[in-house]
């Protein structure tokens, strides 16, 4: 490999989806499940429990900010790079790919704005929940906010799709074949989750 | 014949050289059965006059076997990249109604030399970077190397069938002049020489090279390659297990180093 390559980083780049942001994308919806139960007092001592995390700053910059920031900038290369052709051939796993590219630059707009509102302008455990429902009463916001939501996880979903081939699990047909349903089945759980705990907080 | 006052119709898009604009050009040839696109373009040949009646430079483009085994008579056929000497008329139009327009276009991801004939020199230069081949001249006689196992050459065989056509690299998208990929058949062709026994000697050196700028990483899993094949080579399964060797190798030889 000579010193040009792109292989180590692309590799990294694919590594990094899963190892940590996938898990941490799961884990924070698995947080935000607490809105099912026990309404707005439990999500809030769930926000604060959150907060007060021992090493939460270490742990949000190499958890999540890092990757997803190295993710997201690369990603944007590889999305300037690909000469998108969903249209001439119109197979599904070449809308997958197209989609793939398009939720990625609807993502990094979502998070931008996510983060933005929801851990840098506010820091209360109650200021948050209150910047998320003036958002979310807003019917026009609350769908913006879903499609960021289900942009992010179909992102994630069909990009396992792909983690498995790059990295050479599924090689044959019908594992491939398989996980593709799994992806499709794991993006429709997650998005009527997701949204779901959007609906729920915009009731508070 | 009935056939008389019948007509191919199809329209080409020209280019006049490398540098020039290129342009559309409708032609008529009278229909007979049993025609493939390659025999409508000799009929072009031998009376170049546009719809228009204006006589004009015969279209220019490859052919070499007429058999589906040479690739060089590779083009867009109605969008699709495919062989003309294997796109039959009669096919085309069961599928598209007798009579409709066929559109020829040359692909798009290789320069235009000429009107359909495109330079594919890129694909070439790359089974050389990539060593696709088994190496064994010497100076001396050497004795016969190990036998290709059979349960091997099953699969291996089809990928032996790969023509470097250029189908699979015109339908992925990210092949283009942006990106320096080499495209999905020469990772298959990886495949295929790692496998052969006495290839398989020189493995390291063509994963070396599928690891080089534009290798194998830049596949973004949009399996067109797949599809287009006209020699049915599963690419995509080809490329996850390349995938899989490369990773090992990577992490062995980082290891080791």
């Amino acid at each position: 490999m000579d010193k040009k390559s792109n292989f180590f980083l692309r590799r990294i780049h694919s590594l990094l989806a899963i190892i940590p942001i996938g898990i941490f994308l799961l884990f924070h919806l698995s947080l935000n499940t607490t809105v099912f139960f026990g309404g707005r007092e439990t999500y809030e001592a769930v926000i604060n429990f959150m907060k007060n995390m021992p090493l939460v700053l270490v742990l949000e910059l190499v958890i999540i900010f890092l990757p997803i920031t190295v993710h997201a900038l690369y990603g944007l290369w590889i999305v300037y790079v690909a000469k998108n052709n969903a249209l001439n051939y119109k197979y599904g796993n070449n809308w997958a790919f197209y989609l793939q590219r398009i939720t990625a630059l609807i993502t990094i707009v979502f998070l931008v704005f996510h983060v933005y509102l929801q851990r840098f302008s506010v820091h209360e455990a109650e200021a948050v929940i209150d910047s998320l429902t003036s958002i979310l009463h807003n019917p026009a916001f609350f769908i913006l906010y879903a499609i960021g939501l289900l942009a992010a996880v179909y992102h994630f979903a069909n990009g396992l799709f792909t983690f498995l081939i790059t990295w050479g699990v599924t090689i044959g047909d019908h594992s491939q074949k398989i996980c593709r349903y799994i992806s499709l089945g794991l993006f429709v759980v997650l998005g009527v989750w997701g949204v779901g705990i959007l609906t729920v907080i915009a009731g508070f | 014949m009935a056939n008389d006052d019948k007509f191919i119709n199809i329209k080409v898009k020209r280019q006049d050289g490398p540098d020039a604009a290129p342009y559309w050009e409708e032609f008529n040839v009278p229909y007979k059965p049993n025609m493939n696109v390659v025999s409508v373009l000799m009929e072009v040949r031998k009376n170049p006059v546009n719809v228009q009646g204006k006589a004009v430079n015969p279209v220019v483009w490859e052919c070499n076997c007429l058999e589906e085994v040479c690739g060089a008579c590779t083009m867009l056929i109605n969008g699709v990249p495919r062989q003309s000497c294997a796109a039959l008329i009669d096919k085309i139009y069961e599928q598209t109604g007798f009579g409709k327009q066929i559109v020829l276009a040359p692909l798009t991801k290789f320069p235009v030399v000429r009107d359909l004939t495109i330079n594919r020199e890129r694909m070439f230069a790359n089974l050389i970077r990539v060593k696709a081949w088994v190496p064994v001249d010497g100076s001396w006689a050497i004795a016969r190397g190990p036998r290709f196992a059979d349960r091997e050459q099953r699969w291996a065989y089809i990928i032996s069938r790969c023509m470097t056509c250029g189908c699979c690299q015109e339908a992925c998208p990210n092949v283009s002049n942006k990106s320096k990929f080499i495209g999905p058949s020469h990772i298959a062709q990886v495949r295929l020489f790692n496998t052969h026994p006495i290839g398989e000697m020189h493995k390291e050196e063509r994963l070396d090279a599928l690891m080089y700028e534009g290798g194998i990483q830049e596949c973004g899993n949009a399996q067109n390659c797949r599809k287009v094949c006209p020699k049915e080579i599963p690419l995509t399964n080809h490329i996850a297990f390349m995938n899989k060797e490369t990773n090992k190798y990577a992490f062995r030889r980082w290891r080791y180093r």
